[in-house]
């Protein structure tokens, strides 16, 4: 998988430091505490004790999108709930990335019908979107799957072995 | 000067180069590497509340102060009671009824000030605030 980090540059970079840090930002991503539906409870299994996020660097939910560098979108953005989205996303620092949970977040899911006014298809109209966890909900299995996507789009290459189908 | 005296100021002001060179140096680094700006799509990056909602109202608002002049009656009368504590631990030892009426006259002059407070009506759970946020 090509590595592809879209972040915003500063005054001076060095592509060794560059890789150095990506290692670090792809293991102890900080994901914002911030939970739109039922996805959400399934973002909270995966951070608890069972499927255990923190095996995966990424477990420190932080309180405030100033401190956090990745958006876990769980759940369906209905259009009221879009402008907090938005803001919360403009309020992330840089570097920021952002991963779509399950088919709401992705599509709209099984709201979206023709003459539907109540949500926001899809999380990609507001600001665009790194990984996508299919799955309605997804299960916690899955949406680690997605941080270790995440994770291979940083760094270019993936630590962990990849689990077949079986 | 003696050597001694020459060599600790060398090692002061060696400590004290070495520290703001860390500490500027560390600023310089952040703003040299860190990325300058943050992707936006709806302009909301310099709100100070991080929650993702508009704030309603200002956040110079007036309080209700009818429990805060209730809080402070209570520190004061513990304080007082901090000046009983002597008092009983003497008292016992030898005391007559002149000691008893001093104590009588702290403590009733003490009551005088429940009694001031009560008739301001400090007591009365009444809101003194004519504003909405009240």
């Amino acid at each position: 998988m090509e590595k592809q980090v879209e972040v915003p540059p500063g005054l001076i970079h060095f592509a060794m430091l560059d890789d150095v840090l990506n290692m670090a930002r792809a293991n102890s991503l900080w994901p914002m505490t911030f939970g739109l539906a039922c996805c959400a409870i399934e973002m909270m299994a995966t951070g608890a004790s069972r499927f255990d996020m923190a095996r995966f660097g990424c477990e420190v939910f932080r309180p405030s999108p100033r401190q956090s560098d990745l958006m876990i979108v769980c759940g369906t953005i209905s259009k009221k709930m879009a402008p907090a989205v938005m803001t919360l996303y403009d309020q992330m620092p840089e570097p920021k990335w952002v991963l779509a949970m399950g088919n709401c977040a992705i599509s709209g899911g099984p709201f979206k019908f023709p003459g539907q006014y109540g949500i926001v298809e899809g999380v990609d109209q507001l600001f665009p979107v790194d990984v996508y966890v299919p799955g309605c909900p997804p299960r916690p299995e899955a949406l680690i799957e997605g941080i270790l996507k995440l994770e291979e789009k940083l760094r270019g290459k993936r630590c962990f072995p990849t689990v077949e189908a079986q | 000067m003696s050597d001694t005296v020459v060599w600790s100021s060398i090692y002061v002001l060696a400590f004290l180069v070495g520290g703001l060179t860390i500490g500027v140096a560390s600023m310089v680094l952040a703003w040299l590497l860190a990325p300058k700006r943050t992707r936006m799509v709806y302009q909301k990056t310099l709100r100070s509340i991080e929650c993702g909602v508009a704030p309603i109202g200002p956040a110079r608002i007036r309080f209700g102060v009818v429990y805060y002049l209730y809080a402070l009656i209570f520190v004061a009368f513990s304080v007082d009671v901090l000046f009983l504590f002597p008092v009983a631990l003497v008292y016992n030892e030898k005391s007559g009824w002149l000691d008893f009426a001093e104590v009588l006259l702290f403590v009733g002059i003490l009551a005088l000030v429940i009694v001031y407070a009560w008739k301001k009506g400090i007591f009365s759970w009444k809101s003194k605030l004519k504003s909405p946020q009240a």
